[in-house]
């Protein structure tokens, strides 16, 4: 417990210093998001499915508003009580910043990108799948999130990353993906064995300052789905507004396949890469995050 | 609730098979009184709103019934209480101060009033004025992950109590959402559940086709719409969109202490796909059926011929079957549909089976003579009886006016197709019912429920005028403050 | 609360657009040729106690600071109260094309020994940087501009001789904060200004190069301390002089 105290001193320095800039900005309005309404840009497209953000307001009153607020900004009547990092806060939506994106670290998701979170949740928060939907009814949610931040109108959705073919998981795979574990120092937060415990682990932040945990690969599935592709585009393209950052300019995407099949073998789910580590006896990572002899 | 609804019709007790009587069954029914359900334990515990799962409280809509057929989980890896506060307790209260006006064309009196030898004669009578509900206190939740429990106790407007729901599920074996079981007393897997109907009435506030026994039919059960007693496999897709369930019942309606058959047990299934529809909305087409069998033959005590509980034996079988319609149109009008198909033995049409409650009633039998209604080794049927069958259908139109206002009418009937008897008029029994309400909920938030609920309901049924076997009608205004907490 | 601060910042918006047109109007005749502002900045007062920074999280981290212990460097103060890391650039007074002038060098913000070197790099908007890492540890750099800036944050991870990011920022800011989420103490400034700017060096002293001739407003910002303003004219190829005074809290 003691070792805590600087770094919780340290988080309340940092919170303290940048509380300073959020300050001396302007405030997002009802009345802009209002003209922002009914501007081209809030529609949706996912599949074949258009989305019309002006006709969504009543559902999103029914099923989001008490979380992510009247103006989108995550201060909806139930948002005081969610203490992260156990429960975390709301997504503000008036910040356009999106944590499960196809698209590169600071770009804006694509439509379906937000289309499948909202019927995917998000795991260990209170954000349950609403896959009971209509298709419509999803599109339509998503123009009507991108009402609320100035973003969607001056930019357009990120290039969403290219993903090559998925390889054939083989041991000497399963083996280079520890090694990408090992170099990038996925350990420093996710511990070397996974179970969220790294050094980093305890002092994390998310964006507005609030704790946050890092992804235990034992418990549960990744925030951002559980699909080989998924589990890919969560380390190429970051969890923007959390601590977890973008590793495409350090992974060449063939190694990404490798480190996919590796952060398999440290789930519980069973898989064929798990399979493969079983057989090879595949030690875990030296405590310093080296790799074992 | 609605137990005030047995105000002028109901009697707790079963009437003898007489015609005037016997079907007074069909709006009595009620007699188990039958809770909404509408937990804002579940709201508080997940900072959700009433509205995020019920399409107006306490009807689910279908993001409510996942969250049920999850076993009251979100799948948020939250679910288990152990990520609550350990001073939250999955509780909530609901009762509903009202006031009606309760009216009924033929109820049977005396000639002179007062005079008990002259004999009685039908009049109307209404009445109205402010009442209570019963009270629902319900309890339910997770025990931890994938196990998930529901307690009910419920009273009568009175404050006698009884155990209106109790059962405890296994949630997501092997986590697959195909095995989910369940034990103890609970609501058939009705994809139109009468637990969260939204009316409140005597005959509006329940399906008359869940609770529909023929005229003379003395079956102890058949009544989908009573919470019952047994075990039940349900199993659903990930989002819900196919449900399908499988229960095994004693053939008790609910009551405890084995009161009835010796070996008797009923099966219900039900089964279910949603389709999207595109702008329309997701619409949900299934079944059902219910088969079961309840005894008519009974052992006696002390010469007396009194049934021995928990003896009956000579079982007989019945079913019900019927197709489900939720259909959508957008976000504002929707529409359900319930049809049945029923078929009693003409054991029980002939006013065998609920001996025990009505030791003193007689039957016809073969010999000519009546005699009580058990049936003994020996006894054979009056020439010409028949399996009572009829025909039903409802018709719920909803129009959601925003999230916190909702308009309904409903309209069901029953017809007859087979009676009995030979020779029984053919429209004996048949129902016809319309319900007309609103409810607003002048608020939504995460705590508790709140509607202004305003309803007629009129209902009318052939020939079972309780003297002259005329046609009965009666209707209901009700206002109130439905509550919960 | 909500309504109050608005109201305010619509006053103190309105000021400062009238202190600008008041400025333009001023600004009839600018001589040819252009000049510099040098100073020097100070601290008044007792230089407040830089806590150390416990990096024992990170071994790697904790070895490059065996010899002198890391402080934080919220303040840094160098010989005669010279203030180290303040950001000076003109907000009022240039034209248009001077504001939107970028220049071609490409500063750098290098990560060597778990700190930000320098603490505070300001740049020109549009204008080129790279981050770079000296350190044998894996960095995350994420700068978290603010959602009304038109700036958009972004998170990378930077490994152990991974090459450098290269990246600008669209428009002015002051300032965004950086940090390593890995690396909890770690955090630094992108001062993102328009028009010629200087930060000042570990004692104080400063010199804005490239300024055309005219009157200007120049500020001083200071991470803690806030901002400080002062009226320079500028003429042709001369080097105007400014300084600042920052009192201690």
């Amino acid at each position: 417990m003691n070792s805590r105290l600087p770094q919780m001193t340290y988080a309340a320095v940092i919170a303290g210093v940048f509380a300073f800039p959020a300050l001396a900005q302007a405030q997002i309005t009802e009345y802009q998001q209002d003209q922002w309404l009914h501007t081209a840009a809030i529609t949706s497209h996912v599949g074949n499915v258009t989305g019309d953000g002006s006709g969504a307001e009543e559902r999103y009153r029914r099923y989001c508003q008490v979380c992510h607020g009247k103006m989108g900004d995550g201060n909806g009547e139930s948002a005081q009580w969610f203490e992260p990092p156990l429960y975390p806060k709301p997504r503000d939506f008036t910040l356009g910043v999106f944590k499960c994106r196809s698209t590169p670290t600071g770009t804006l998701p694509t439509d379906e990108d937000l289309y499948n979170t909202i019927g995917r949740g998000m795991d260990r928060s209170n954000m349950p799948p609403w896959n009971t939907f209509s298709e419509q009814t999803r599109a339509d949610l998503v123009a009507w999130i991108k009402h609320y931040s100035p973003r969607w109108q001056t930019e357009k959705a990120g290039p969403p990353i290219e993903i090559p073919a998925e390889p054939e998981v083989t041991a000497e795979r399963v083996k280079a993906g520890q090694e990408v574990y090992s170099r990038v120092q996925c350990w420093k937060c996710h511990g070397v064995t996974g179970n969220a415990n790294g050094p980093s682990a305890s002092t994390l932040t998310d964006d507005p300052g609030h704790p946050i945990l890092p992804y235990n690969f034992h418990e549960g599935r990744p925030k951002c789905g559980n699909s080989d592709t998924e589990l890919y585009k969560i380390f190429m393209t970051g969890l923007d507004g959390t601590p977890m950052p973008s590793f495409s300019d350090n992974i060449k995407p063939d190694e990404a396949w490798d480190l996919v099949f590796f952060l398999r073998t440290l789930q519980s789910y069973p898989s064929k890469a798990k399979e493969i580590a079983e057989q090879l006896h595949l030690k875990p990572l030296n405590p310093d995050g080296s790799l074992p002899k | 609730m609605r137990m005030w609804a047995q105000s002028l019709l109901c009697r707790k007790v079963r009437l003898v098979p007489s015609f005037g009587a016997a079907l007074a069954l069909v709006f009595l029914i009620l007699a188990s009184s039958q809770p909404a359900h509408a937990i804002p334990a579940f709201a508080r515990k997940y900072g959700l709103r009433c509205s995020a799962c019920h399409e107006s409280w306490p009807m689910l809509n279908f993001f409510g019934q996942k969250f049920k057929d999850n076993g009251y989980q979100l799948m948020n890896d939250r679910d288990s209480p152990i990520w609550q506060n350990p001073s939250y307790w999955p509780a909530t209260m609901r009762m509903t101060p009202i006031w009606h006006r309760v009216s009924t064309n033929r109820n049977q009196v005396d000639v002179y009033t007062g005079d008990t030898v002259t004999g009685t004669t039908e009049a109307k009578i209404t009445s109205s004025g402010f009442d209570l509900s019963g009270l629902d206190f319900h309890t339910a939740g997770t025990l931890e992950k994938n196990f998930s429990f529901y307690l009910l106790p419920s009273s009568d407007p009175t404050g006698a109590f009884h155990f209106e729901s109790v059962f405890a599920r296994v949630d997501n074996i092997g986590n697959n959402p195909w095995l989910n079981v369940k034990f103890g007393k609970f609501e058939l897997d009705n994809l139109l559940s009468e637990k969260r109907i939204l009316t409140l009435t005597a005959n509006g506030g329940i399906y008359q086709l869940y609770h529909f026994i023929p005229a003379g039919d003395n079956n102890i059960f058949g009544q989908i719409g009573d919470n019952q007693l047994g075990a039940e496999w349900m199993g659903h897709s990930a989002n819900d969109r196919t449900r399908i369930s499988a229960a095994l019942l004693s053939s008790n309606d609910g009551s405890v202490l084995l009161p009835y058959g010796s070996e008797s047990y009923s099966a219900f299934f039900a089964a279910s796909q949603a389709f999207d529809f595109g702008k329309l909305g997701v619409s949900r087409f299934g079944g059902y059926a219910m088969v079961g069998e309840a005894p008519t033959q009974w052992l006696t005590n002390g010469g007396s011929g009194a049934p021995i509980p928990g003896s009956g034996t000579g079982n007989k079988g019945y079913h019900r079957e019927g197709f489900v319609g939720q259909i959508y149109f957008g976000e504002h009008a929707d529409v359900t549909v319930v049809t049945q198909h029923g078929w009693d033995s003409a054991w029980f049409g002939q006013g065998y089976g609920d001996f025990v409650d009505n030791p003193t009633a007689t039957c016809a039998n073969s010999t000519g003579f009546p005699a009580p209604c058990n049936n003994l080794p020996g006894t054979s049927l009056a020439p010409g009886s028949r399996a009572p069958t009829w025909n039903g259908v409802l018709v719920e139109p909803h129009y959601v006016v925003n999230p916190q206002w909702i308009l309904l009418t409903r309209y069901e009937t029953i017809r007859m197709s087979q009676q009995s008897t030979p020779g029984t008029p053919s429209d004996l029994g048949n129902v016809t019912t319309y319900t007309l309400g609103t409810r607003i909920n002048p608020f939504m938030n995460n705590r508790a429920g709140f509607a202004y609920h305003a309803e007629y309901n009129w209902f009318h049924q052939d020939g079972t005028s309780p003297v002259t076997g005329s046609n009965l009608t009666s209707s209901e205004l009700l206002f109130g403050f439905d509550f919960d907490f | 609360m909500k309504h109050g601060y608005k109201k305010s910042f619509g006053i103190v918006l309105a000021v400062v657009v009238a202190a600008l047109v008041v400025t333009v109007v001023d600004q009839r005749v600018k001589a040819a040729g252009e000049g510099s502002i040098t100073g020097s900045v100070k601290l008044n007062g007792t230089a407040p106690h830089m806590k150390g920074i416990d990096m024992s999280k990170d071994p790697y981290c904790a070895q490059q600071h065996t010899s002198s212990p890391a402080t934080l460097e919220n303040v840094v103060v160098g010989a005669n109260g010279g203030l180290h890391n303040v950001v000076l650039y003109i907000s009022e007074g240039l034209s248009a094309t001077a504001a939107s002038a970028v220049p071609s060098d490409e500063p750098s913000f290098d990560q060597k020994g778990c700190m930000y070197t320098p603490h505070v790099m300001a740049v020109d908007a549009n204008q080129k940087f790279k981050v770079t890492t000296s350190d044998q540890t894996t960095h995350n750099i994420h700068p978290l501009p603010a959602a009304t800036s038109g700036n958009i944050g972004w998170n990378k991870s930077q490994p152990p001789g991974a090459p450098p990011i290269e990246n600008s920022w669209k428009n002015q800011e002051i300032a965004i904060p950086v940090k390593c989420n890995i690396h909890p103490w770690m955090h630094g400034w992108h001062v993102v200004v328009k028009g010629p700017y200087a930060v000042t060096d570990d004692n104080g002293n400063f010199t804005i190069k490239n300024v055309p001739a005219g009157s200007y407003t120049v500020t001083a910002w200071q991470e803690d301390l806030g901002t400080q303003t002062a009226k320079v004219t500028v003429a042709g190829g001369q080097a105007a002089k400014a300084d600042f005074t920052f009192k201690a809290k």
